[in-house]
């Protein structure tokens, strides 16, 4: 340890009254971190989300189609997709970083797995609720079985699999957050310095109300998709 | 039936959908797989660090330092304890974290304390070497753990040392939780001190200062340069067994990158190394922890105060 | 080190005898976790149970119902927990009343949609029999709305014991004491605590499936 000389300590500036003493609600200190801290921290929620249930729903369809087409896979895909929502993200985040490292990779894996519930239970639902009367008739009128499943069963079925996105969606933005116990990306990473640093409530507060507002502008945006994808139903459903 | 173009809408909305989603899906996936197998001229310089602000800080004083030296760093921020970011850096998740010279010797190659900083070092930096790892420049400054209470519990209980502790019946003690089983906290505690009658509470994500503060503890694992014992609220015993040990930080690097970086890549980061008094340290702990700053901000503030970025 | 030197299985046989070595750390661990979600489930069903019964007899407050689900759903656990600590500082409060909010929508919603699609006509049969109001909702409109009512306290239910794992990072203690602590317990011990806490979890799920099958009509179990 050789000896130099010392450090020019600069000024570091004060927190404000309201930053210092911890007061509820630090406006200061949210105008002052929202470039560095808060909208860095909503940018990658939200990328960390959309990219979850794009792969998630495009896996929850080819899985549907298999059991579909393959009635006796349909149970023990759904008990798989059931098990993986039982494992506490706590802890599949944590399982899976001896394999795929601290990275983005593994938070994607263990958010997918929980998608896969809900849209696969809704694709397939919604795909055999279709009445066998309707699909006969297609048949009957001339549709392939390509044809049927494209402009029958799947417009029929897209209220329930649009129900499923919607829930997915809301979850993995809630699920997004415990994965800053790994990564130190998403809006979860701010809660949780904050209840480091002895429960500093402005972060708080500012990151869990941008994660709610995400979330919930997310599932409104997704309603009018819904209702923009099923024209043929305007009239009052049950949410 | 539906109108044509009813159906066709619908088939038409949902195959773009489904593009769109497999769009999104390999993009990203192709994105976050592309970022970490480009073949690189120099070595990406992984940075992680544990889990609390000074060690924030200092991350941030080494990334930034590097970087403006023409590094590429990958940072890897709030990893953990020592014992999982030692995992992190021997699996090579990471190649650089700054350690404490103590914890590396009594707590992961599990030897008893030397009696001086430079003898904890050499052998901290001989055990690394075992390992493929080594150690660069120790700080001037050292971080211990200490028993801390708030004062007004400390006159009420008329202790001045940890010795002293051992006339009160019982009481709670509140660490992270590895400091239940490590020879430089609570099992140094319990085994050099005699305090059997510590009750261990384990920290989760919150700081020992809340709990004394909501009155929830007795007494806690602080660190001697946390800005919070600046004042007079709170009172941290003294430790005349020394079981703290010395506590120096200098970080530990893999051997392989430390080789391949180039001789500009030690001396960047010895020259922050040789800044960092503990009073720098509790300036920046104080601006991070106290005045909510960000640790990056104070990072560059203090970087280019001293010409090192 | 290479993925093999990682292999899941050894880690999985490991989690398994962690398990039998700790069992009665575990076991302790397990009744933490219930007794808070049970704490949070029963102060929901206070709240939300006779709230969603009578909206739906009365057939008023569907928006409420439906934004309570919607918004409820969209409340991510982690920062409930957060704000809860904020608000009640550590003790018993902070995590319970997170978790009462996480509970009520599920329950509140399936009260509501359960009593509210009571077929009609039965309803407008029993007051035509001079059944009171109070009498139509627990005789008539309750008992055929059951499967929804249970269905709602089973989702509330799962949901909770599986969120309570979240609230040891706010003291809330439980199996997640294990599974945030990898560095006392190692890779073992946090497996077989989300093992352990999957179990309770299937467990709940499994006792409430076998009430909601009980409280089904004959017709409807097929489904």
């Amino acid at each position: 340890m050789i000896a130099a000389s010392p450090p020019v300590i600069p000024n570091f500036g004060q927190g404000s009254p309201c930053e210092v003493n911890n007061g509820t609600f630090c406006w200061d200190w949210v105008v002052e971190h929202w470039h560095d801290t808060l909208w860095p921290a909503l940018v990658q929620h939200i990328e960390l989300a959309l990219i979850a249930v794009a792969i998630g729903f495009a896996i929850a369809f080819l899985l549907a189609l298999a059991g579909l087409r393959y009635r006796v896979l349909d149970a023990p895909i759904g008990y798989w997709a059931d098990f993986l929502y039982t494992i506490p993200s706590l802890a599949l985040f944590q399982l899976l970083v001896p394999f795929t490292g601290i990275t983005v990779l593994t938070v994607e894996i263990a958010l997918v797995s929980y998608t896969l519930l809900v849209l696969y239970r809704n694709m397939i639902d919604g795909l055999l609720a279709v009445p066998a009367e309707v699909i006969e008739s297609a048949r009957g009128s001339g549709f392939t079985r390509t044809q049927t499943f494209l402009r029958v069963e799947l417009p029929l079925a897209t209220p329930t699999i649009m129900a499923g996105v919607r829930i997915a969606t809301v979850s993995t933005i809630s699920i997004a957050t415990v994965a800053a116990t790994i990564l130190p990306q998403g809006l979860g990473y701010p809660i949780f310095i904050a209840l480091r640093q002895d429960v500093f409530k402005t972060e708080i507060f500012a990151a869990g109300a941008l994660a709610v507002a995400l979330s919930l502008t997310a599932d409104g945006l997704l309603h009018l998709l819904e209702r923009a994808l099923t024209p043929w139903t305007r009239q009052v459903r049950h949410a | 039936m539906f109108r044509k173009h009813t159906r066709r809408a619908a088939k038409a909305a949902y195959a773009v959908s489904l593009g769109v989603a497999l769009l999104i899906g390999l993009i990203g996936a192709a994105a976050s797989t592309a970022a970490t197998a480009k073949p690189q001229a120099a070595p990406t310089i992984v940075i992680g660090t544990k889990n609390f602000t000074e060690e924030y800080v200092l991350g941030q004083l080494y990334k930034q330092a590097l970087e403006g030296a023409g590094f590429k760093v990958s940072y890897k921020e709030n990893i953990g304890s020592s014992e999982l970011i030692d995992t992190a850096i021997t699996s090579g998740k990471i190649n650089f974290y700054p350690e404490y010279t103590g914890v590396i010797v009594q707590d992961l190659a599990h030897k008893t304390s030397p009696k001086t900083a430079a003898a904890t070092y050499a052998a901290a930096k001989k055990w690394e070497q075992t390992r493929g790892l080594t150690l660069l420049n120790a700080t001037p400054f050292y971080d211990s753990d200490s028993f801390g209470m708030l004062t007004s519990t400390a006159k009420k209980l008329g202790v001045k040392t940890i010795g002293d502790m051992k006339k009160v019946k019982s009481f709670t003690f509140a660490g992270y939780p590895e400091c239940d089983k490590r020879i430089t906290c609570l099992l140094g505690l319990k085994q050099i001190y005699g305090l059997t009658q510590a009750k261990f509470v384990q920290l989760a994500s919150i700081s020992v200062y809340t709990l004394l503060d909501e009155g929830k503890i007795t007494a806690g694992d602080v660190f001697s340069t946390d800005p919070q014992l600046a004042g007079t609220k709170y009172t941290v015993l003294t430790d005349t067994k020394h079981i703290f040990g010395f506590q120096n930080v200098a970080p530990v690097v893999n051997q392989k990158v430390l080789s391949e970086a180039g001789p500009t890549f030690a001396q960047v980061v010895n020259a922050v190394s040789a800044k960092l008094t503990i009073p720098a340290m509790i300036a920046m702990n104080k601006a991070v922890a106290i005045d909510k700053a960000s640790p990056a901000a104070v990072a560059a503030g203090f970087l280019k105060a001293n010409n090192l970025k | 080190m290479t993925l093999a030197d990682q292999f899941q299985p050894g880690t999985f046989v490991d989690a398994l005898r962690f398990i039998v070595d700790n069992i009665g750390f575990l076991l302790h661990l397990a009744g933490e976790q219930l007794e808070l979600s049970f704490a949070a489930i029963g102060i929901a069903l206070v709240i939300a149970l006779p709230l969603g019964l009578w909206l739906g007899h009365k057939h008023r407050g569907l928006f409420l119902a439906a934004s309570v689900s919607n918004v409820g759903r969209a409340l991510p656990s982690l920062v409930l927990i957060a704000f809860g600590l904020v608000i009640f500082g550590l003790g018993f409060w902070n995590n319970t009343a997170a978790l009462v909010v996480l509970a009520v929508p599920p329950i509140l919603t399936n009260a509501y949609f359960g009593v509210d699609g009571v077929d009609p006509d039965v309803v407008e049969a029993a007051r035509g029999m001079g059944l009171s109001e109070r009498q139509v909702l627990t005789q008539v409109e309750l008992p055929l709305g059951m499967p929804l009512v249970v269905g709602g306290i089973r989702i509330a239910t799962i949901f909770v014991i599986a969120t309570a794992t979240i609230a040891s990072i706010a003291g809330g203690g439980g199996l997640g004491d294990v599974i945030v602590n990898q560095a006392t317990y190692g890779l073992a011990g946090v497996v077989g605590a989300s093992l352990c806490v999957s179990l309770l979890a299937f467990l709940a799920a499994f006792l409430l499936g076998l009430l909601h099958r009980a409280v089904s009509p004959r017709p409807v179990r097929g489904a």
